[in-house]
């Protein structure tokens, strides 16, 4: 079975000379299809800049990024537009929600984007699986957090993408709402088969995945699979990482 | 603390430099045009001391009629000084030399083209060559000679080159006479290399023949020049002088005239140069809606910033005065800038009349032109930041802590102010408007402001229903649905954007209204009233001298076909101590030909020393059938004339008809117009071809027909609609500044969610896609506010102008293509945001907080 995104020996160097930031040296991952991959690592280990890099948000310095089938790396902006519109979804930390749609409006938007007719039956399975039926003519504004980030998770799985991209999706809400989202991030893998990328800082929030996969200083130092929170906690402390508190 | 508040002002600054753009154009253009009427205003000033530096004192013959062309002189002479008042002049005491002279209104040559050479408004003269050229401290000859015999003529350059004669050719000439045929004996000029004084044309005769084709008859002057001996005062010089010819006539110092020449110039140059300020004004005024949001939304933004100087301790006092400081410097800035920019335009703009024969000297810079373009620029920036600067020193210190985006203020309060005051406009309207217009211009200027403020703070409760509703046009795709969204998401912005753009709006629509409504009631009046198929017509810029004998009408009645025809030969008077213009012409033609019925007593052809009055002259007086009205005409003696009938209300005949006999004191013994009605259809085209040759040899008069007349005054209405709206364009382009603004500080503001749209995979070309609907939204929406305002304007003035002579109409063809420029503006306001949006940086987009 192949990888649903790959980086080989990818490097990313932001600005020059005196100034110049090596985020990653070489980082090469497999990310597995129908698989809940986690990312941790300290702050500013590079964990979004691999996130950005495999997702096509940014380009790589060196090395090769593909996804599905496709290579990322040397893609154009159009190029990318159309890759992350057909094949990615996100979700972020925080606002990742358009304040002037509806919380349908706001799952349906990447659909829209791509001017696709929404899978209506899918789109029923997504809609109760976050819990949403009843929130759907809502604005963000009228949301809570937690609803908010449920959203977010609906309008990634909208489209059935083929890897989802989430940047600490808990780190805002508090442990019962990140439950919930971890957990139905946990069954759209297991159940549907969805493939999910997910950075974390939290131990709990990473024993949900299949796989973590630790980085250090932009090098991956070691990785688990099918971790416990304790695992995830002593792993770290034996690598020596001193985790970030979450912003 | 307010220099750390200060730099936040500097840090914005590129964002401030839009709305100061808008600051800038109208002090420019306001400054520009007083700047420029004051150079050439002083440059007639001089222009006249020169001429008039060996006049002391001149004597002219008092006229009770009023003139023609609004201002103080009159160039047409009507009273004349005869030679046995010029002659006890001769020797005065304590006068140097006294000089009578000729000189009048309404030389007109015929050029090459077999057209009289026209002067688009300065006179031209005719006059006696001076006896002596090289005494003349003016006037010196440039080729030639001097006009020896009757049939010579002495040309000004400027009238020459314009007819391409030369000395030793002939030319001919129109006068009080009709063409007469001259030899040019000489081409003058002014001294120091000058064609013209302000692009006036002179044609100099002997002294017998000017005074008998410029004033009517020999032996009489237009005007007696003395020049004072060494030691006597102009006053003294005036006093004696006066004392000499009696109350019969007006004498005035040298210095006095030349004040009584200019005003006329001056009164129609400040009439130009208020009219382009008032736009610059109109430009700054809309710019102020430009700056209020600017600030409303720079403080939006820096709620956080202030919120923290507000707990680091600054009171409310000191936030206010930091934002108002704010706004202070940037006016200032931008109205220094403005006046600056102004001045140069305002250089070019004399230039360029200078080059047209207009006089000029150095840039004439007033104090008051510069105190007051930058009160004007300032106080207007400063009056717009001050709601935004108050909502400034509102910000509770917690706002430093909550999240930036807060839910919108109700528009409940806002909105029934507005409606408030939209009824009290229209109250306004309805309750004075339905008096005459002099006595209620105030209150009605009032209604129109009420009724437009009122609009202005409603607009935003109908923002988001009427984007709404347009959106619907482009809600099928991704980017045009979240652009409608948008615009509806911050009524208040999207709303005061507009407003901008319907001030504008609002004065071009009105205009347009207005205008058509005039068309329409041209043509329903010429449909309805006017009984006539063929018109002489006399060209109205060739001035109150022209036209044709009145006897021509006989020739007129001989053609065969011919079934009524009335020549119509119209002055103005002084009527029942009331400036009027009256008509001379054959009463029972009129009645037939313009379908006229009495109201009191009746119409039959007038007798000498009758007069039948129109309806409004006699509403307006009193007059009664029976009573007698004093008539004092320009060149004659006063009469009296009975009335006997009084017409029932016309829209054609709107002024009291004489007897022909009765206007022999007219300006001119000539008739403007004739109306002719032919026996069949038939006859129209025979009758035009015989009628043809009657006035084929003469150039200022030409055979119309009633739906040509229609045609040419649309064609003129059609024209000042466009130079008004050229002027408006100006309002329009700060509008779409606003819109550009708006926009730009909106992307700014929407950085974050633009990134995650780009991020989910919208295309840059969908995200400039978004952002020019929301421009064009907006301008749409303002100019669908302007419109209805704007219409409403116009059904105003129709109602209060109108009577019956105008036909409310409405021109959906110029409100469409207004719509039309509105969607365009919009297009091009989008460019700069869109781009901006387009090249966003999604990564620093998604990082950004
Ligand atoms: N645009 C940029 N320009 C320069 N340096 C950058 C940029 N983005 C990231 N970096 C640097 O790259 C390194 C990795 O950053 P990255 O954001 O990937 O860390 P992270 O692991 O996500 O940290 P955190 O847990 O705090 O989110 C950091 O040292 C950061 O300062
Ligand atoms: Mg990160």
């Amino acid at each position: 079975m192949s990888a649903a995104a790959r980086a080989v020996d990818v490097w990313k160097v932001y600005g020059v000379g005196e100034a110049q930031v090596i985020a990653l040296r070489g980082v090469s991952l497999e990310v597995e299809r129908g698989k809940f991959t986690a990312i941790m690592g300290p702050s500013g280990s590079g964990k979004s800049t691999l996130m950005h890099c495999l997702a096509g948000l940014d380009s790589v310095t060196r090395g090769q990024v593909m996804i599905g089938e496709a290579m990322v790396t040397g893609l154009s902006d159009a190029g990318l537009t159309k890759l992350r519109r057909e094949k990615v979804g996100f979700i972020f930390q925080q606002f990742n929600l358009l304040p002037t749609l509806t919380a349908e409006e706001n799952i349906l938007l990447p659909l829209a984007i791509a001017g696709r007719k929404p899978d209506q039956e899918w789109y029923q399975t997504v809609i109760n699986t976050v819990g949403l039926a009843d929130r759907l003519s809502h604005r963000p504004s009228q949301l809570s957090g937690g609803q908010q980030q449920r959203v977010a998770c609906a309008r990634a799985l909208a489209s059935r993408p083929e890897v989802i991209f989430a940047d600490e999706p808990t780190g805002n809400l508090d442990s019962r709402s990140g439950a919930d989202i971890l957990s139905f991030l946990r069954r759209s893998v297991s159940e549907y088969g969805q493939t999910i990328v997910m950075v974390t800082h939290d131990a709990n929030a990473a024993s949900y995945a299949d796989r973590v996969v630790f980085l250090g200083d932009g090098r991956i130092v070691d990785e688990l699979h099918s971790p416990t929170a304790e695992a995830v906690l002593d792993k770290i402390k034996s690598l020596d990482l001193t985790v970030g508190a979450p912003e | 603390m307010l220099k750390a508040m200060l730099r936040g002002l500097f840090a914005h600054k590129l964002r401030l430099i839009l709305s100061a753009l808008a600051i800038i154009l109208g002090t420019a253009f306001m400054s520009a045009a007083f700047v420029s009427g004051d150079t050439i205003s002083k440059g007639f000033t001089d222009l006249f001391s020169t001429i008039n530096e060996d006049i002391d004192a001149q004597v002219t013959a008092k006229s009770d009629v009023p003139s023609l062309e609004g201002g103080g002189g009159e160039a047409l002479v009507t009273k004349v000084v005869p030679q046995d008042v010029a002659d006890k002049l001769k020797g005065l005491d304590g006068a140097e030399s006294v000089t009578p002279q000729v000189v009048s209104d309404g030389a007109r040559v015929i050029g090459k083209d077999g057209k009289v050479v026209a002067s688009n408004g300065p006179p031209r003269l005719g006059g006696a060559w001076p006896a002596n050229i090289n005494e003349d401290p003016n006037l010196e000859l440039r080729l030639g000679t001097g006009p020896t015999a009757p049939d010579q003529v002495v040309l000004s350059a400027n009238l020459a080159k314009s007819a391409g004669v030369t000395v030793g050719d002939k030319v001919e000439i129109i006068t009080l006479q009709p063409r007469r045929t001259f030899t040019v004996s000489g081409i003058s000029g002014y001294k120091g290399g000058r064609d013209s004084l302000g692009g006036e044309t002179f044609v100099y005769f002997t002294l017998p023949v000017a005074q008998e084709l410029m004033l009517g008859t020999t032996g009489v002057y237009s005007n007696v020049d003395i020049k004072a001996a060494p030691g006597v005062s102009q006053e003294t010089l005036k006093q004696r002088a006066q004392a000499v010819v009696g109350d019969g006539y007006t004498v005035r110092t040298g210095e006095e005239t030349s004040q009584e020449q200019a005003s006329g110039i001056q009164s129609f140059l400040s009439i130009f140069s208020t009219g382009l300020a008032v736009f610059g004004f109109l430009a700054l005024f809309t710019g102020a809606f430009l700056i209020f949001n600017t600030f409303s939304m720079l403080i939006a933004q820096r709620t956080r910033e202030l919120a923290l100087y507000r707990s680091f301790g600054a009171n409310r006092g000191q936030v206010l005065r930091s934002v108002l400081l704010e706004s202070l410097l940037l006016g200032l800035a931008a109205s220094i800038v403005g006046l600056l920019i102004g001045f140069g335009l305002g250089w070019l703009l004399t230039r360029l009349l200078r080059s047209t024969g207009f006089p000029g000297g150095a840039l004439v810079i007033s104090p008051w032109v510069v105190i007051g373009t930058l009160f004007a620029g300032t106080i207007i920036t400063v009056l717009s930041a001050l709601a935004p600067a108050l909502r400034a020193s509102r910000v509770a210190p917690i706002e430093a802590m909550r999240d930036a985006a807060k839910p919108d203020k109700p528009l409940r309060r806002l909105t029934t102010f507005g409606l408030i005051l939209m009824a009290v406009g229209i109250a306004l309207l309805i309750l004075k408007g339905t008096k005459t217009l002099e006595d209620n211009v105030l209150t009605l200027g009032g209604g129109c402001l009420f009724i437009f403020i009122g609009a202005v703070m409603v607009a935003p409760a109908l923002s988001r229903p009427i984007t709404g509703t347009i959106g619907k046009l482009v809600d099928w795709a991704t980017p045009g649905r979240l652009g409608v969204r948008n615009t509806g998401r911050n009524p208040r912005r999207t709303a005061l954007t507009a407003a901008a753009l319907m001030i504008g709006v609002t004065l071009a629509t009105g205009a347009g209204v207005f205008a058509s409504s005039v068309k329409a009631g041209l043509s329903d009046i010429f449909a309805s009233e006017l009984n006539a198929d063929l018109i002489l017509q006399t060209d109205f810029t060739a001035g109150p001298t022209a036209g044709f004998q009145p006897a021509l009408m006989d020739q007129v009645r001989q053609i065969p076909g011919v079934s009524t025809a009335a020549a119509l030969q119209t002055d103005g008077v002084k009527l029942a101590n009331r400036d009027e213009f009256v008509v001379a012409t054959d009463a029972k033609a009129a009645q037939t030909l313009f379908t006229l019925e009495p109201r009191e007593g009746e119409i039959r052809e007038l007798n000498s020393g009758e007069i039948i009055l129109n309806d409004g002259f006699a509403t307006k007086t009193g007059l009664k059938v029976g009573d007698t009205a004093t008539m004092q005409t320009a060149r004659g003696e006063a009469k009296d004339l009975k009335v006997i009938g009084i017409l029932a209300s016309s829209q054609v005949v709107t002024n009291p008809l004489i007897s022909p006999a009765d206007a022999s004191g007219f300006r001119s013994p000539l008739a403007q117009q004739a109306y002719i009605k032919v026996t069949d259809p038939a006859q129209i085209e025979p009758v035009r071809t015989q009628l043809k040759t009657l006035v084929a040899d003469n150039p200022e008069v030409s055979v119309s027909d009633p739906s040509a007349q229609i045609k040419q005054a649309t064609t003129f209405l059609d024209l000042m609609l466009n130079v008004l709206n050229v002027l408006l364009g100006l309002t329009i382009l700060v509008a779409v500044l606003g819109v550009i603004n708006t926009l730009l500080l909106s992307v700014f503001e929407r950085t974050r969610e633009l990134g995650l749209l780009r991020a989910i995979g919208m295309n840059r070309s969908r995200m400039g896609w978004m952002i020019t609907v929301e421009a064009v939204l907006i301008s749409v929406f303002g100019a669908l506010l302007g419109m209805v305002l704007g219409t409403a304007l116009g059904i105003t003035l129709v109602k209060i102008f109108g009577g019956n002579f105008l036909k409310l109409t409405i021109p959906w063809g110029y409100l469409i293509a207004t719509l039309v420029l509105a969607v365009i503006a919009g297009l091009i306001a989008a460019l700069l945001p869109a781009w901006r949006a387009a090249r966003l940086n999604v990564l620093q987009a998604i990082a950004y907080e």
